[in-house]
């Protein structure tokens, strides 16, 4: 790992500390930072658990919706936003559907997101596509709740897998 | 108030910069960016008083580019910002007028003729809302709103003409927008103008399609909707054209998704999605 990405998150670290970014705040801001990695599946289980509790669900959609106002430049929080946000979706409380649909807009704009990178890459791609796949799921209730659904059931059966091989 | 963390006065500062920048003069397109900022707060606020009041105060009406892009971004906000906006819109019509007067005919970049002609569109989108207060700026589609038209036979016909006079008008438009590239240029600023259009058009067709399905379902009187056919058959053909022009444009295609019409229209006796 570069020197640079250790820079970057010793700053983050520095961040969180001097703004009082909460525990949960920061599980976010980790979860959707500029590094090139996608959220892990663990921190956004651990955020989906989270957003059961009030207090804690205010504080994530709080750093998300800065998150997905991001300019251009830092289209990667947007975009792990969007990455978390479905996560929430398929397996939050369902406080993040009421917020999302309140909030649609918000989502819906982003589906002409654009961002040209310094090397012509269009970046603002992905966005736009993830934009538009959620902006789709929140306009089609039966399928969300299906995914929903089976989201529940194939994690139960997982955890279940699990404790018979403790076992 | 929204649900979401917002803070009032930083976003009236903000949005009177957005409009600035959205509206330079650059001959470029408005950057999405700031077209965004200004189509979020009139959902935030429910409200697009400071959007007209800002569009007012900057000295724009004196560059023909500038006030292209004020045009688009109009058109943008009356499409996807808060359903308000178009009522409040009614009462800007001098304003988008002005516009239209300002723009000599003989202009250096050639943006008169399309400010005006952009004009007349806007207007008429404005008339067609105020007459129809059900539909939402993008016309996208919404069953109750087709039920709606066809439980009284003559209101869904009257619906579906002005619709394709919408239509039309799109039409002309975007063929004008072509006839005036510039091989010299990379058109962007007038590509731009071609985004919003390319959405109302789809839009107003899928539109136009599920209720002419449904009003065929219900009649009795096939031969009576034989104008409505015609009609429709001739727009499915220049939509056609229009989106195949469209998507040969290499900068549209990056933005949106330009649809793919089928060779021959739809057969509006089945129950078929558009």
């Amino acid at each position: 790992m570069s020197l640079q990405h250790f820079g970057k998150g010793a700053l983050r670290t520095a961040k969180n500390y001097t703004k009082g970014y909460s525990h949960t705040q920061t599980k976010v801001r980790d979860a959707t930072c500029n590094e090139p990695w996608p959220p892990s599946g663990k921190i956004m289980h651990e955020l989906a658990q989270l957003s059961y509790n009030q207090e804690d669900f205010i504080e994530i959609m709080e750093i998300l919706d800065k998150r997905l106002n991001d300019k251009g430049k830092n289209w990667k929080h947007v975009f792990k936003s969007l990455t978390v946000l479905d996560y929430l979706l398929h397996s939050g409380s369902e406080n993040v559907i009421l917020y999302c649909k309140e909030n649609l807009y918000i989502i819906k704009t982003l589906r002409e997101f654009q961002y040209i990178d310094e090397e012509g890459r269009d970046q603002g791609a992905n966005v736009r596509q993830k934009a538009k796949d959620i902006v789709n799921l929140l306009q089609d209730d039966s399928r969300l709740r299906e995914q929903r659904k089976s989201r529940a059931v194939m994690r139960e059966r997982m955890s279940r897998g699990r404790s018979g091989y403790d076992l | 108030y929204p649900t979401r963390p917002v803070d009032k006065d930083k976003a009236e500062a903000e949005l009177v910069v957005n409009i600035k920048k959205a509206t330079n003069p650059d001959e470029s397109a408005p950057k999405q960016k700031h077209v965004r900022k200004c189509i979020v707060y009139t959902w935030d606020y429910h409200s697009s008083i400071s959007f007209w009041t800002g569009l007012r105060v900057q000295p724009i009406l004196a560059d023909e580019v500038q006030t292209f892009k004020a045009l688009i971004t109009v058109h943008k906000v009356l499409q996807e910002g808060h359903p308000v906006t178009i009522k409040e819109a009614h009462g800007q019509t001098g304003w988008l007028e002005t516009c239209a007067r300002a723009v000599g005919h003989d202009t250096a970049r050639g943006y008169g003729t399309l400010i005006r002609t952009y004009v007349q569109f806007l207007l008429a989108k404005l008339r067609f809302h105020r007459l129809r207060p059900e539909f939402n700026g993008l016309f996208e589609y919404e069953e109750y709103v087709t039920l709606k038209g066809i439980d009284d036979p003559n209101e869904g016909y009257e619906t579906i003409s002005d619709l394709m006079g919408l239509q039309d008008q799109i039409d002309s438009f975007q063929r004008m927008v072509f006839a005036h590239f510039r091989n010299s240029s990379s058109n962007e600023c007038r590509i731009s103008a071609l985004v919003p259009l390319v959405k109302e058009s789809w839009g107003i067709y899928r539109f136009i399609t599920s209720m002419l399905r449904a009003m065929h379902r219900r009649t009795n009187d096939i031969e009576a909707l034989e104008p409505l056919r015609q009609r429709y058959s001739a727009q499915h053909y220049a939509l056609r054209k229009f989106y195949y022009e469209c998507s040969n444009l290499k900068y549209l295609t990056g933005l949106i998704n330009v649809p793919k019409l089928g060779q021959e229209p739809p057969n509006l006796l089945d129950n078929g999605t558009a």
